[in-house]
């Protein structure tokens, strides 16, 4: 493997770069903002009474969470989903992103730039004409495959989006210099913009997963009797009423996330890529 | 060169010429369609959905979107901004940092906004702390206004704003800023005249993940603004679900989109650069 | 919520895949039913059934217009019937299949949508009225009463322009089911004078903040309603003087079901007094099975909210399908409402 070009300038951080005191005061109140209506959530769910009046202590709403077997199946739905789509997208975009970044393609960044453009309800109900037609003659019916290929093609452009964004800021005479040094064009790519592109690429990934969870609307439109997902139990409860159970899911949810992401960074040993 | 190229684009042209393109083509037939009597769609083939847009009622509502769509964009720019800066320059713990951002939306959209609603209500959280601070006597009415939905979309759409932002913000080499320092300028000038211009491609594609879905959002304005000021996602919804007017909701969608296109394409043909 | 008590989900999806019972699948209102209705059905017929829930008429029509859905019944309200039969979405019942149709009260038996019951068998009925937080003294008795400047700000509507239309032609002294332009327009009229105090338009949603005092009185369902004083005696249901809208329920069966036999039986057993009135019971409901009635515990069988007194019931009117045309105006005087 030849040794990668080290791009990245994290590794060389002047100290002038480090977060001075103002920004990270304003950070802390960013991130306070982000998370306070979570920490409402979290302080409610523990609450004994169904209203948003606080009554005494009470874990029931998380044995109600964890007793509820349609719950269940729902945050295993959503997490297959979110996995596979991600995966499929991330890949498909980065791709896409890069030979974009090499020569545009006026149709497919136009179609890129369509479907963001396109309304959620839009989006969700011409698939499902779409996939009724195709059912007809292979006599497939709605189900987690329909979701996924949902999830996949609405996911994609912004995957392109946020990878772009970093493409832009490589240098186009790298890749050159490597073709120039005896590279051929894959390992042009693998070893000297992919690297340089990472963060993006995880950004990007962050966010697919993060739009293909929580989607509700175009879900819920091609889901078959089977599919259902979180999103999809929690507005069914959650529209009903306030519903701590709702509260339970929620702090569940983040906690167990966020520990994943904990674990992982620990496990990395908290190297920069 | 060319080769390799073709192999990467193939699976995005399949994916979006099968699950993007032909889908919209349907969507395209319906709005040429007629209402069915009782709902869906049917012959005759008739362009009276894009006629009856030219109804005074909806360009007011169009507007609306925009206004409210544009205000939160530049809102999470200027929210967004910092936070990404911060966490561009985070050093190790980058990618944490990158991850908290993302968490809360990990939960659910609807049960967001409302913890929203009851941070805003009269008798919400905020509301309570401050009467019994004193500072104010009556609530005030922080809730089902424009000002509440606002709120709702910059907190749901700023990671789209912060992802983007840290992408382009992380690639950005310090020696630059120590340059600039050696040469006189203060920190702000750094900022406004070298950082900013460095990460261009972050902030119109930031600004595009936030305007796009602001403009099409219809449960924000729905519930935090008591449904009482309609935007064109309202009335896109309201086609597919009550009116079960396919057509027309099918053409308002096309027409909108044909707008934010046009306005795309005068927004990226002004620099060399396309945002794609 | 309740269901069966199981652990997490992988033990469930190893468990499915061997299953050779049959299956239904129904998708139904939520909190519709009582939890141990479908158990015992499965375990009498020795099948399997997939139970859904839908929250609103629109979000269950999206899914199965398509006529490829899966579901094999679902339950419209009654002004539904007749489109999702034009459409050709509905397989029709058979009534010599259900012995059990005896058991339905007199006023269901040929209902305005389907005199003959050759599509649907009603199922259960909603109104809309108002629900009012006890500090609110006078008590509303009327549509009129949610156009007082006293209560500006602390009333809400209901989120629907049936609803709300409604509300409005009964205030004018008319009929829910109007068709006359000019009378709409005058309707309208007063749904855009109310608006400035109009909190919001809100569905079920509008419960927490009745309790926390936010809001005074709201439009609301009665079934709605009686979930929240259920919750809490604070509150208070009325049915408006003027009259109001009566939506009845009905079950239907999908064309595309490929288990039509096991859905009559479905539908049969469901219209057991037994099963109806535990229903009735557990949903906080009111049922269109006078079998069940008898069944009822003194206190449900004189809960004012679900089950009014005859002089109160004469007020109601049943919401019925509209014209197309009709369709199309309201949609448009909604619009200007929602936009002004």
């Amino acid at each position: 493997m030849a040794t990668a070009v080290q791009m990245s300038p994290a590794a060389v951080q002047p100290t002038g770069l480090r977060p001075g005191r103002l920004l990270s005061f304003y950070a802390v109140a960013a991130y306070l903002f982000l998370h306070l209506p979570l920490l409402i959530l979290a302080a409610f769910s523990f609450n004994s009474s169904k209203f948003t009046v606080w009554e005494g202590f009470s874990l029931h709403w998380y044995s109600a969470a964890f007793h509820d077997a349609e719950l269940a199946e729902a945050t295993w739905n959503s997490l297959i989903i979110a996995a596979v789509a991600t995966i499929v997208a991330t890949i498909v975009g980065t791709f896409c992103a890069y030979g974009l970044w090499k020569r545009n393609s006026p149709v497919l960044s136009g179609s890129l730039y369509l479907s963001l453009v396109t309304p959620e309800i839009v989006t969700g109900i011409s698939l499902l004409a779409f996939f009724q037609a195709i059912f007809r003659f292979l006599h497939l019916q709605l189900g987690m495959h329909t979701v996924i290929l949902a999830h996949v093609s609405f996911s994609i452009a912004y995957v392109v989006i946020v990878v772009m964004a970093r493409l832009r800021t490589v240098d186009v005479n790298l890749e050159e210099a490597a073709l120039d040094l005896g590279a051929n064009e894959w390992e042009a790519f693998r070893y000297v913009t992919l690297p340089a592109i990472w963060p993006g690429v995880i950004a990007a990934a962050l966010l697919a997963f993060t739009v293909s969870f929580d989607d509700y609307v175009i879900t819920s439109l091609v889901a078959g009797v089977d599919s259902e997902t979180l999103p999809m139990v929690i507005y069914a409860i959650a529209r009903r009423g306030v519903n701590p159970v709702v509260n339970a899911i929620s702090a569940l949810i983040v906690v167990g996330l966020g520990g994943l992401i904990l674990l992982s960074e620990r496990l990395r040993g908290g190297r920069t890529t | 060169m060319i080769r390799l190229r073709r192999l990467f684009l193939a699976p995005a042209w399949i994916i979006t010429a099968g699950l993007f393109l032909a889908p919209l083509g349907i969507v395209v037939v319906y709005s040429l369609l007629t209402r069915g009597a009782y709902g869906g769609f049917s012959l005759p083939w008739t362009a009276e959905s894009y006629t009856r847009l030219m109804d005074p009622l909806y360009l007011p509502i169009l507007l609306r979107s925009f206004w409210i769509a544009g205000a939160s964009t530049v809102l999470c720019l200027l929210l967004g901004f910092p936070l990404a800066l911060f966490i561009a320059r985070s050093g190790a713990r980058r990618n944490l940092y990158l991850s908290m951002v993302m968490l809360p939306f990990w939960t659910s959209f609807l049960v967001r906004t409302y913890a929203w609603m009851f941070l805003l209500r009269d008798t919400g959280l905020i509301n309570s702390l401050l009467i019994k601070l004193g500072v104010i006597h009556d609530p005030l009415p922080l809730l089902y206004n424009d000002g509440a939905v606002l709120v709702g979309l910059v907190y749901s759409y700023l990671p789209f704003m912060v992802l983007p932002l840290y992408g382009t913000l992380e690639r950005l080499d310090g020696t630059l800023l120590e340059a600039a320092a050696d040469l006189g300028a203060t920190p702000w000038a750094a900022l406004t005249r070298v950082v900013i211009p460095l990460c261009t491609p972050g902030i119109r594609a930031g600004s595009i993940l936030v305007f796009i879905p602001c403009l099409g959002a219809y449960l924000t304005p729905d519930l935090l603004g008591g449904g009482k000021s309609e935007m064109i996602g309202n009335l896109i919804q309201n086609q597919f679900t009550t009116a079960r007017d396919w057509p027309f909701g099918s053409a308002i969608s096309l027409v909108l989109m044909g707008i934010v296109m046009a306005l795309l394409f005068a927004f990226v043909r002004r620099d060399r650069e396309g945002l794609l | 919520m309740n269901r069966r008590s199981f652990l997490w989900a992988p033990a469930m999806l190893a468990g499915c895949a061997r299953d050779r019972r049959p299956r239904l699948n129904i998708f139904n209102w939520s909190n519709y039913i009582d939890p141990q209705t479908v158990p015992g059905f499965e375990r009498e017929f020795g099948c399997r059934v997939r139970y859904g829930i839908y929250e609103s008429n629109e979000e269950m029509l999206a899914r199965v217009m398509s006529g490829n859905s899966g579901w094999d019944i679902v339950f419209p309200t009654d002004y539904l019937v007749k489109p999702m039969r034009l459409n050709g979405l509905l397989a029709g019942i058979e009534r010599e299949r259900l012995t059990n149709l005896r058991y339905l009260d007199p006023a269901f038996e040929r209902p305005q949508w389907d005199p003959q019951l050759q599509w649907s068998v009603p199922y259960m009925v909603t109104a809309a009225g108002i629900v009012y937080t006890r500090k609110l003294v006078p008590a509303p008795t009327a549509w009129a009463d949610l156009w007082q400047d006293r209560l500006r700000g602390k009333i809400t509507m209901l989120d629907d322009p049936f609803d709300v239309m409604g509300a409005c032609l009964k205030k004018l002294g008319g009929s829910i089911n109007e068709s006359d332009p000019g009378k709409l327009r005058t309707a309208q009229s007063q749904a855009l004078e109310q608006k400035p105090l109009v909190r919001a338009y809100i569905n079920a949603e509008v419960r927490d903040q009745l309790v926390s005092g936010d809001v005074l009185a709201a439009q609301m369902w009665n079934t709605t309603a009686q979930q929240a004083i259920d919750a809490t005696s604070e509150i208070a249901f009325a049915y408006p003087s003027e009259g109001y809208a009566v939506y009845p329920d009905a079950m239907v069966i999908l064309r595309e079901s490929r288990h039509q036999d096991l859905a009559h039986k479905f539908i049969d057993y469901m219209l057991r007094p037994s099963i109806a009135a535990a229903n009735a019971l557990a949903a906080r409901t009111t049922t269109t099975n006078s079998g069940a009635r008898k069944l009822f515990p003194e206190s449900f069988r004189n809960n004012v909210t679900l089950y009014p007194p005859e002089d109160v019931q004469a007020r109601g009117e049943w919401a019925q399908t509209m014209s197309p045309e009709t369709q199309r105006l309201r949609d448009r005087l909604w619009t200007e409402i929602k936009s002004s």
